[in-house]
């Protein structure tokens, strides 16, 4: 079952552009990631989907539900966590979550005092008197406190210390591994590989592509790091599926893609004093969609 | 429910100083009706010697002029401006919190309707508003008794205490539209102090040079203590305005809330 | 230079409103004048002998509404009332927004100095009611001379204008140094309001009874009086001298304490 299915979802600003078109669907207990460069179009499709700004054309459902029509329902099953998090003057921490449980007819608070303690969260504190990091806290425990079926995630790491995202991630699988769906946008694609199953692409308003992870790297380029004794020729390297050769000194770099036999074999001619093959991270794989749709409209 | 006290709790505090700043500037007004009034009676002497004829083309009934009715519809001009101030501060002010407080990703992630959320704010500023009514009408209605030992119309009386409540209705819905309509508000108070204050200058103009189809222009004049003070009922038709005003005002606040994008912060 | 334009540009719309504004009530104000020409004289010698409190009630203040100036003293009263508002609301707002607006991070940053962003500030807020000024002087002078035709109005309407630009820098050096002194500036513009609502009472209440003559010296209402002007008196020195004292003294406190003052982040 899908939890998130959009359909051709438009938005436009007067004549500036929001978002084109956007279609892709998310399934049931997946952790989705949607990456973009700032200004793509992430949070324009994400506040869109919460019925916060409505669509130009298109539509979309949230767990079998029309996103505007029934956007009071949907979102008893959905907790947010936005980028930047405000709250209300003069409140205490814990007024502002009980404020928010109350919105969710069910009894709430020692879900709150759980994830207070993993938070390392002082409940007594004035919001305002909290830091960037901690007033992020109060959102991921307001995102999290009603056990949503959906959790949608815009941006959420921004301010929080690495130790912090840590114990953020291991919260967000947990709750994946209770069935919860989690739509992840991000623009740092480290922290998507990390979580994400499946991500969508966007650029420019549009969705360039919608990929499992694993096939994402699959289909791409190893890295190839050589360290030879001796110089070694060009010409052996002039080889089908090697892209951007560099050789410097007693240094091999390249990329390569296709069967590995051939290729190995061709190394082991060489006089090796250290070899690396990486896969290439999703951020070399990112750029390289990029690249290739700005040459595709190039050539149009 | 639990979002009317939360904005309840939120406009508390404001509506106490409004409404205790109110009940003090009406009883300094009446303490002054002592003097007042002798300065009236010597008035009356000298307007003794006026040609009857003058004094009714001047539409000038002196009896009622210096009554404690008439001076309360004179300080009452005073008492309603600061109630509007009051009430359209509120309407803009809490129409617009989530703008001003970035906590509408907060508050419209949540569960509800956009109407409903309309309706617990307005609720929660109708109450403010009920509770400085009640406040102002008993200081109203006692100091009035203390400064005036022979009595008066208490129908009239009320009726021009009442229409505080109206005025602060017509203000209120004013600054929720206004609110909605623009969606970046943030200077909530020089934009209402700007527009009452314009409202009210109409309207004492318009009394200053007696025209009246200037005050149809103004709020301040639907329920003009003056014409309640003559006439002992209020001005049918300016009353039909008031309410489809209000009416109107409200219901496009709630169609125009509900279908307005709200951008990032 | 770089603050007090983008200061100017942050304010062009709201000064674009006032200026129309202003225009709009000099000129529909003074094209009522015209429907009031030729009342009676015995009108006048009733008006000169009435006690304060009930000419006020009637709204007529002790003015000839029937000549050209002493109508069009009764107009500028409320263009004081009204560009006092625009004046505390600037000076208030320019200062304390930064902060409102979460922006005085960036600002505070950069490399000026505090006392030169306070100058750069007050100036665009200065500028903004000069320009006010002259273009509600600059009205009044097009609309008397329309409306009424002959006369010699030119230099009563210059006292008037000067005056009213005394009562605007006086209202927007009080508004900053509100917003100078205030720890949370957000309560800025609320506390400056109060002031003016304060003044603005006081002031009513000292033209309702003589009794209360000496509580002109407090309220900035009474500083520039119509009929003084109109009399051919100007405005009082002492009136003046007070102001001149008052502004120095608000200007002061707003430098000193800007300067010294942990910002609200």
């Amino acid at each position: 079952m899908n939890v998130i299915e959009i359909n051709g979802l438009t938005k436009h600003y007067g004549k500036a552009r929001g978002i084109e078109d956007v279609t892709f669907s998310v399934k049931e207990g997946e952790i989705f990631g949607f990456i973009g460069p700032n200004g793509a179009g992430k949070s324009t499709t994400i506040r869109t989907l919460l019925s916060l700004i409505y669509p130009t054309g298109g539509s979309a459902t949230i767990l079998g539900m029309d996103m505007i029509k029934d956007a009071p329902e949907i979102k008893k099953q959905v907790g947010y966590l936005p980028s930047e998090v405000f709250y209300y003057d003069n409140m205490k921490v814990i007024d502002l979550l009980n404020y928010s449980a109350s919105f969710y007819k069910k009894d709430c608070s020692s879900r709150i005092k759980e994830l207070a303690e993993r938070l390392d969260l002082d409940l007594n504190k004035k919001i305002e008197d909290l830091s960037f990091g901690n007033k992020k806290k109060v959102g991921i425990v307001q995102g999290l406190l009603h056990s949503p079926k959906l959790i949608i995630l815009d941006e959420p790491t921004s301010g929080l210390d690495p130790l912090m995202q840590q114990t953020f991630f291991d919260l967000l699988k947990e709750e994946n591994e209770k069935g919860v769906t989690i739509l992840f946008s991000s623009h740092i694609l480290s922290e998507v590989q990390k979580l994400c199953d499946r991500v969508a692409i966007i650029k420019d308003g549009k969705i360039v592509k919608v990929e499992k992870i694993s096939t994402l790297r699959e289909n791409n380029y190893k890295k190839f790091h050589i360290e030879t004794k001796t110089p070694a020729d060009q010409e052996m390297f002039n080889f089908e599926g090697i892209k951007d050769l560099e050789m410097e000194g007693n240094s091999i770099r390249f990329l390569f893609k296709g069967d590995l036999n051939p290729i190995m074999g061709r190394i082991a001619e060489l006089d090796i004093g250290n070899v690396w093959i990486e896969e290439p991270d999703l951020e070399e794989i990112f750029m390289h969609y990029y690249e290739k749709e700005d040459q595709g409209r190039e050539h149009v | 429910m639990n979002m009317y006290r939360h904005e309840f709790k939120n406009v508390l505090k404001s509506t106490l100083i409004w409404t205790l700043s109110i009940m003090a500037i009406t009883i300094f007004f009446f303490s002054m009706y002592p003097t007042f009034s002798e300065e009236a009676e010597s008035l009356k002497r000298m307007l003794e010697g006026f040609p009857d004829a003058l004094l009714q083309a001047l539409n000038f009934n002196i009896t009622a002029f210096t009554s404690i009715l008439g001076f309360y519809s004179y300080i009452f001009v005073y008492i309603s401006l600061a109630g509007a101030i009051q009430a359209m501060v509120l309407g803009t002010g809490i129409a617009s919190r989530e703008i001003r407080e970035k906590t509408a990703d907060f508050l419209l992630t949540k569960p509800v309707t956009r109407q409903s959320i309309m309706t617990s704010k307005l609720l929660a500023a109708f109450t403010a508003i009920i509770i400085t009514n009640a406040g102002y009408l008993s200081t109203a209605y006692l100091m009035a008794v203390i400064v005036e030992t022979e009595g008066f119309s208490q129908g009239i009386f009320f009726m021009i205490s009442l229409s505080l409540f109206f005025i602060q209705l017509i203000f209120l819905s004013v600054g929720v539209i206004t609110a909605v309509l623009i969606s970046r508000l943030k200077a909530v108070l020089p934009v209402s102090l700007g527009t009452v204050f314009a409202f009210f200058v109409i309207n004492m103009f318009s009394k200053s040079i007696g025209d009246e189809k200037m005050g149809y222009f103004t709020p301040f004049h639907y329920f003009d203590s003056m014409y309640i003070l003559q006439h002992e009922t209020y001005n049918p038709s300016n009353m039909i305005l008031a309410f489809v005003l209000v009416v109107l005002l409200i219901i496009s606040s709630y169609v125009v809330y509900t279908k307005k994008d709200i951008h990032t912060i | 230079m770089n603050i007090f334009l983008q200061e100017l540009k942050a304010y062009r719309k709201s000064l674009t409103i006032w200026i129309i504004g202003v225009l709009v009530m000099v000129f529909s104000g003074m094209s009522k004048y015209a429907g009031m020409e030729g009342a009676g004289q015995s009108l006048n010698e009733l008006m000169n002998n009435m006690p304060g409190v009930l000419k006020a009630m009637l709204g007529i203040q002790s003015l000839d509404v029937s000549s050209p100036l002493g109508f069009y003293g009764v107009l500028f009263t409320y263009l004081v009332i009204m560009l006092t508002v625009h004046a505390v609301m600037i000076g208030s707002t320019i200062l304390s927004k930064e902060e409102r607006d979460k922006t005085a991070e960036f600002l505070m940053t950069k490399p000026v100095t505090r006392p030169f962003i306070i100058t750069s500030k007050l100036f665009a807020a200065a500028v903004q009611v000069t320009i006010l000024t002259i273009v509600s002087f600059v009205s009044s002078l097009a609309a008397v001379y329309y409306f009424a035709g002959e006369g010699e109005f030119f230099r009563e309407i210059l006292i008037f204008s000067l005056g009213l630009w005394m009562l605007q820098v006086l209202f927007l050096t009080i508004g900053s140094g509100i917003a100078a002194m205030k720890k949370n500036p957000k309560k800025a513009p609320a506390l400056s309001a109060a002031i003016l609502l304060f003044t603005f009472f006081i002031s009513i209440m000292a033209d309702m009874t003589e009794n209360l003559q000496p509580l002109k010296y407090i309220t900035p209402f009474q500083y520039v009086t119509a009929d003084m002007v109109i009399n051919g008196n100007g405005i009082d020195g002492i009136y003046i001298f007070l102001t001149c004292i008052l502004v120095s003294v608000f200007i002061w406190v707003t430098y000193d304490r800007y300067r010294k003052r942990d910002l609200y982040v």
